[in-house]
């Protein structure tokens, strides 16, 4: 009896190490990731959305990279300086070769900085990251300066969103080239072999990639598109993909509890929030109960504002909406970004204050209107939306919810066809998120392009604009602060939580997870 | 000797001789009151979004709310009451299903008869628009309108009436065709009588019963097309779920073990349908002359 079980014991034993060595050397060959959103094109300057440049990382590489925590760290730039407030003085990565053997140079540098503004038909232009640079020269081969019309701190953001690629390739190429593969050579650790849109992309490792052989361990990687979240999941559990992104919270509690799989998460920087009409005086969908006209629009007064945001319990929309993978916010950036602030807490949950707050305000009855919300872009924003319904029901305010596909939301939303309305926002810095969200509206400036209530407060404004103007980090830092705090004060718009971005992998692979959702090959790792 | 039967008698008498159809009745009728009386049976009014609690989110069958409200069947995403949800999800389906198919078959009916009377180019024009919108799948019009439309209950009605009323115009025709060369309608022409009247008092009600036939299993046809559409996501608001609409909310949770979001809507949502085609079938096996013993 004890012998046979011995010999069962040891037999499994071989067995469990033959398989595990089975699976180790096949995972090294080759790592298949599952990913939830369509990659629209590979010419990584042509439309700027997530997912494309997602894929576009894989490939390419930029003069500044940001780290797992959104926080700046040198790229192809090894170094940077300001010589004076407007003139940076870059210095590139010696001995980095493109994928076709090439050397990287300063003059592929300056191509790149040059091809976003070619690109009349791009959809989503990247011309305004290139926009504040006024001028540019070549110092050596591995150094150039960059000049700017005023000081202008987020500089070295916005190159983090231009992807260097080959002069030499890219040279009147157009976006087809990318696509079929011929122009798309960058020094990124993997290499572009075959891009089937809307199915699939494969690549082979960069085996001169300057971040050294270790940071990109598998021979080839096939990144699968499958925006189905059901179709991905059942694609991982079937053993058909190694690893995914973006997983449903529903079936968090299921993969964290399967000893097959690990489960990577982390603070996301993607702040979800809802946007209060301040700008008319008779804004869509809001009216008194019997669906008449307000005599004001309720949301000019902060009191309204603030009662809104006391209506709403972050804490169960955080454990029971988003099961736990996501904190409850207090401020535009999450915790890790650059001008986070500590003191600004999530609003506490007070329904009887908010009551109050609303018969101050001169609504005891409260009103009605309606929330907007997509229902296919962030983690469950469709059930987000109906519990701040509910929650915002229960203090006297009648809410209706509609919701309906991104494609459409963000049209209806930029044509001013809502009041109140869900928005996710990620930023790498406060002060970026403050300018997009909150400053006034200015489309020459690039102010408030996201402000879809109109907020205003000339003091925030001023505060941005010192910040931009300010080299020092620190100093940046602080005013980003202040500027935050000062916003946040008038509850311009209603903070709900950040999320938390999670992936799920085989066992036997480990993951680095990343702040900006990034889904970066040459993270995976076997484990 | 036996006694002369009114054509109404005969055909309850000869539904009535099928259990599985009068099973089906007897189901159907429940339903049927289980939506007509949803507000006052239903334990929680799960449009309501104040009675709903998300912290008593996705709860298993029997459990109880913060508010000592007790959910018989679990509840959903929403903290919604299953039961509740399916009562008024009834109404919601019934509603749409028998709406659309009544104006459908109204408007289809219309159309079949003004084109087998007068037949020539006004049959033409209206059969080949027939033609074109059965070429067609139901789903993808549906879902085209409904896509350009945006949500709503009234909006899916609609766009149920668009796809369907081609399927009555057809038979309509058809039948109609037939009935017209008959002595009767001769008779009627030869008196002189105006077309409207010889439509809509002769021809009409002898085309009808193919047509209820038809109607009925459309009834539950529809029913499956608005919960398909709501599935989707495209049909009645979020906030107002039919019984498409709660499966797809569960839809998510099937594999975390929490079936009961999904599938006690489903379960509702196939006894709908079964008990209206168990009818249906019974109904034409009756009304059809060439069955009759």
């Amino acid at each position: 009896m004890v012998v046979q079980t011995a010999r069962f014991a040891v037999t499994g034993l071989i067995c469990a190490a033959l398989s595990l060595a089975g699976t180790l050397s096949a995972a090294a060959a080759e790592l298949r990731i599952g990913l939830a959103a369509d990659v629209t094109s590979l010419d990584p300057h042509f439309l700027n959305v997530a997912p494309n440049n997602n894929a576009a990382w894989q490939i390419f590489d930029a003069l500044v990279h940001v780290d797992a925590n959104a926080r700046l760290a040198p790229g192809l730039a090894l170094s940077w300086r300001a010589i004076d407030p407007t003139t940076w003085e870059f210095k590139l990565r010696k001995g980095v070769k493109f994928h076709d053997g090439s050397d990287f140079t300063a003059e592929d540098v300056m191509f790149s900085l040059e091809r976003p503004a070619t690109l009349a038909a791009s959809p989503g232009p990247f011309t305004g990251f290139v926009k504040p640079i006024a001028a540019k020269k070549i110092i050596d081969p591995w150094t150039i300066q960059l000049k700017t019309a005023a000081p202008y701190a987020m500089l070295l953001h916005d190159l983090n969103s231009i992807f260097i690629v080959s002069k030499k390739a890219a040279a009147g190429a157009a976006t087809e080239d990318f696509n079929s593969g011929k122009a798309a050579v960058g020094t990124g650790p993997y290499k572009l072999v075959r891009f089937a849109r809307g199915e699939r992309i494969e690549l082979a490792r960069n085996d001169a990639y300057w971040g050294g052989p270790r940071r990109a361990a598998w021979d080839k990687v096939t990144l699968r598109i499958l925006p189905a979240d059901s179709a991905r999941i059942a694609a991982l559990l079937a053993g058909d993909l190694d690893a995914i992104e973006n997983i449903p919270t529903a079936d968090l509690t299921r993969l964290k509890t399967n000893a097959n799989f690990r489960l990577e998460q982390k603070v996301s920087w993607r702040t979800m929030l809802l946007h209060l009409d301040q700008y008319r005086d008779h804004p869509p969908g809001l009216g008194d109960k019997s669906g008449k006209q307000l005599a004001k629009n309720p949301f000019k007064d902060a009191r309204v504002r603030l009662a809104m945001s006391k209506a709403i319990n972050r804490r169960a929309i955080v454990e029971r909406v988003m099961e736990g993978h996501a904190i409850a916010a207090g401020n535009l950036v999450s915790p890790p970004v650059f001008g986070h602030v500590d003191a600004l807490n999530a609003e506490a949950y007070d329904p009887e204050t908010a009551k109050r707050l609303l018969a101050e305000a001169g609504f005891p009855d409260g009103f009605a209107l309606t929330l907007h919300a997509p229902n296919d872009r962030y983690v469950n924003d469709e059930q987000v939306a109906q519990a701040v319904a509910q929650m915002l029901a229960r203090v006297g305010i009648q809410t209706k919810v509609e919701t309906m596909p991104a494609s459409v939301y963000f049209a209806k939303a930029r044509a001013g066809e809502f009041a109140f309305a869900l928005l996710g926002w990620g930023s790498f810095s406060g002060d970026l998120a403050l300018r997009a969200l909150l400053a006034t509206a200015n489309a020459d400036k690039g102010y408030g392009a996201w402000n879809w209530g109109r907020y205003s407060n000339p003091k925030v404004d001023a505060l941005l604009e010192q910040g931009f103007a300010t080299l020092n980090e620190t100093k940046r830092e602080a005013l980003a602060r202040a500027a935050a705090t000062l916003a946040l004060k008038d509850v311009p718009l209603i903070l709900l939580h950040h999320q938390l971005a999670s992936w799920a992998m085989k066992k036997d692979i480990a993951y680095s997870p990343r702040t900006d959702e990034y889904t970066f090959a040459r993270d995976f790792r076997p484990n | 000797m036996q006694r002369e039967q009114t054509p109404l008698q005969r055909i309850v008498a000869d539904f009535a001789e099928s259990r599985l159809a009068l099973a089906g009745l007897a189901l159907f009728t429940l339903i049927l009151l289980a939506a007509l009386f949803a507000p006052l049976i239903s334990p929680q009014n799960p449009y309501d979004l104040a009675q709903l609690d998300v912290l008593d989110s996705r709860l298993p069958p029997g459990s109880r709310s913060g508010d000592g409200l007790t959910f018989w069947l679990g509840s959903d995403d929403q903290g919604r009451d299953i039961l509740s949800g399916i009562f008024y999800g009834l109404r919601i389906s019934l509603w749409v299903g028998v709406a659309s198919t009544f104006c459908a078959m109204i408007i289809g009916l219309a159309m079949g008869l003004c084109a087998a009377y007068f037949g020539g180019r006004t049959d033409g024009v209206i059969m080949r628009l027939v033609d074109i919108q059965l070429s067609f799948p139901a789903i993808l019009i549906a879902l085209i309108l409904l896509a350009l439309l945006g949500q709503g209950i009234g909006k899916t009605i609609f766009a149920l009436i668009t796809v369907q009323w081609a399927y009555y115009a057809r038979s309509a025709r058809s039948t109609a065709l037939v009935e017209r060369r008959k002595e009767y309608i001769e008779a009627a022409m030869c008196l002189a009588l105006p077309p409207a009247r010889i439509v809509f008092r002769h021809l009409l009600p002898n085309c009808l019963p193919p047509l209820l036939v038809i109607a009925t299993v459309q009834v539950a046809a529809a029913v499956a097309l608005e919960a398909t559409l709501s599935y989707l996501g495209i049909g009645v608001p979020i906030t107002e779920p039919s019984l498409g609409l709660l499966i797809k909310n569960g839809f998510d949770y099937m594999l975390s073990g929490k079936y009961w979001i999904s599938f006690f809507p489903g379960i509702a949502l196939v006894l709908t349908i079964v008990s209206i085609n168990l009818v249906a079938d019974q109904l034409r096996d009756v009304l059809n002359p060439r069955l009759q013993k």
